[in-house]
């Protein structure tokens, strides 16, 4: 079992698992918490769209990543500000849109790219090490930004005009929380996928939600679950010769159903009735 | 003569397509206790949301602290505790009693800073103020709405202000309460000279405490002593019946014939 550790490429992955389910379980809390849930997944597939653009135009596909991923969290902030349209109905459109962008240069493209497909589905066991750095380095940047605010954010996302009113600045803090959610989809796009990122952020935050009535506590379960199913993940997708997306991802959603059975809340609310 | 530190100046707020508070003109000095009264929609709430920057004028303007009210920044906004009307709260959101009363020191602690002892001892006393000391880790959500409504308050409480908003704090709370919460508000500003500005329809519980009276309806139909603003020819302007108003109460003409 434990020979495989010492692959340099089994201790890249399991680096990059474990950092990306730290920072997606992070931000996790507060996408939950604040109701954000959607805007995960619509910029993970605008992200996907600016790497299908790299590729097309031959250039490095982060930055292009980068830039798709923080144009839809800012469009779909001004919208949830203006709150003109229900949220859901203008998310749902901007990410089939940027899907059918993301289709549209896959198409434009000569031939079939694999490279592509593993930022699509994932492929944390072929993290090359400067992919690791880069995926550490954003991760750090990401997790020390959200402990540095971490007060103002939690309160934007209880309340976010009460937090306005009693002098944090919440619109700053809110437009902030939306740009680490598309660096955070960025960092975890090799790792888990774009398909999958969205579960990477929701899965740990509402398994935690399920387990305890305080905000710090939440924080905290949703950092180990998060980094346990990336670990876990990844070790069965190596031992078993599975996706590691998938594998990730099932395992987290497995351990969301069992919190939802066991859940404290739950059965209060069971005895209650 | 005491400092003015609200100043509304012939202004008017609004919404897109409704205007809720038109042609305001009104001081309130430093050490005030004014209740503001009116009807539902009467534009009360707006009258709050204007006081902490959070709405730009339409015509007129709003000063506060010597700031106009769409200038309003943080450190401002720190000092002026609001405790809003009661809304849809989610029973699920995990925060706990305390937690709930330490973000009252955010805005005061600034970007940068965690909280301290101090802060956490701040939010102690706040709680013990208003009785729910002993609650410190319970889970917001199972408490009732009226003990909601005290936390709240703690969390006002915990700002330190110098301006206290309270939107409807009675409402929703039993009568026991109801005193309680009003003898620490009036001992807030006679001990402590808050500047405070309640929002009530409950116009004979506050009758007798507050400076000042105000009457809204999109306008302002009067502010002054209680005497000068609880008078039927005032009222009915506002109200739209008859009021009796006694030694002690205030009732409408309608229910007065139905109950005697
Ligand atoms: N967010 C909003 N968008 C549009 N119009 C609004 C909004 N909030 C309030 N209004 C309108 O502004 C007017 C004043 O509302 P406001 O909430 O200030 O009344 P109020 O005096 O607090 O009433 P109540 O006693 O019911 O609390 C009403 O006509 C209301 O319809
Ligand atoms: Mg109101």
């Amino acid at each position: 079992m434990f020979e495989m550790l010492a692959y340099d490429f089994m201790q890249r992955s399991l680096l990059a698992a474990a950092t990306v389910g730290a920072v997606c379980s992070v931000i996790g809390v507060f996408v939950v918490l604040r109701g954000l849930a959607f805007i995960g997944a619509g910029t993970a597939h605008a992200a996907f769209a600016g790497v299908a653009l790299a590729y097309l135009v031959g250039l490095p596909p982060l930055p292009l990543a980068i830039v798709f991923g923080l144009a839809t969290v800012w469009v779909t902030g001004v919208m949830e500000e203006q709150g003109r349209m229900k949220l859901d109905v203008s998310i749902g459109i901007l990410y089939t849109a940027t899907m059918a962008l993301a289709i549209l240069f896959i198409g434009l493209m000569k031939g079939y790219n694999a490279e592509v497909y593993g930022y699509l589905f994932g492929s944390v066991l072929s993290v090359t090490p400067d992919e690791l750095r880069v995926i550490l380095v954003l991760s750090m940047v990401v997790l020390g930004v959200l402990l540095t605010f971490s007060k103002e954010l939690y309160f934007i996302a209880f309340d976010q005009e009460m937090a306005e009113a009693s002098g944090v600045p919440a619109r700053r803090i809110f437009y902030l929380l939306l740009t680490l959610v598309a660096l955070t989809v960025v960092v975890s796009l090799k790792t888990v996928g774009a398909i999958l990122v969205f579960a990477m952020i929701l899965i740990p935050a509402s398994t935690a939600y399920q387990l305890t009535h305080s905000l710090s506590h939440m924080t905290a379960y949703a950092v180990v679950i998060g980094v346990a199913c990336a670990v876990g993940g990844v070790l069965l997708s190596y031992g078993w010769d599975l996706p590691s997306g998938p594998a990730i991802v099932l395992l987290a959603t497995t351990i969301f159903f069992l919190s939802v059975l066991l859940s404290p809340k739950r059965r209060r609310r069971v005895q209650t009735a | 003569m005491a400092k003015t530190i609200i100043r509304f100046d012939h202004a008017t707020f609004g919404f897109s397509d409704v205007i809720a508070l038109q042609d305001i003109s009104l001081d309130i000095t430093e050490g005030e206790f004014v209740g503001v009264i009116g009807p539902n929609g009467s534009g009360k709430t707006t009258l709050c949301r204007a006081v902490l920057g959070l709405m730009q004028p339409m015509g007129g303007s709003l000063q506060i602290f010597d700031c106009a009210c769409e200038e309003l920044r943080c450190h401002h906004r720190a000092r002026i505790g609001y405790l809003p009307q009661k809304g849809a709260l989610d029973r699920n959101f995990p925060i706990t009693v305390l937690e709930t009363v330490m973000m009252g020191r955010y805005g005061a602690l600034g970007l940068f800073n965690r909280p301290s002892k101090r802060d956490r001892d701040i939010a102690l006393e706040a709680l013990s103020h208003v009785g729910m000391e002993d609650r410190l880790d319970s889970a917001l959500g199972h408490l009732s709405g009226g003990q909601q409504q005290r936390v709240f308050i703690a969390r006002a409480l915990a700002q330190q202000p110098d301006v206290l908003l309270l939107d409807e704090p009675t409402t929703g709370i039993d009568i026991t309460t109801q005193h309680s919460v009003l003898d620490l508000i009036r001992h807030l500003h006679r001990d402590l000279k808050l500047t405070i500005l309640l929002i009530t329809h409950d116009i004979n519980m506050i009758r007798s405490s507050v400076d000042r009276l105000v009457l809204l309806k999109t306008r302002l139909y009067a502010a002054g002593p209680p005497e000068e603003v609880l008078r039927p020819d005032v009222l009915r302007q506002v109200y739209g019946k008859d009021l009796v108003i006694t030694e002690k109460d205030l009732i409408l003409v309608e229910d007065y014939h139905h109950h005697h």
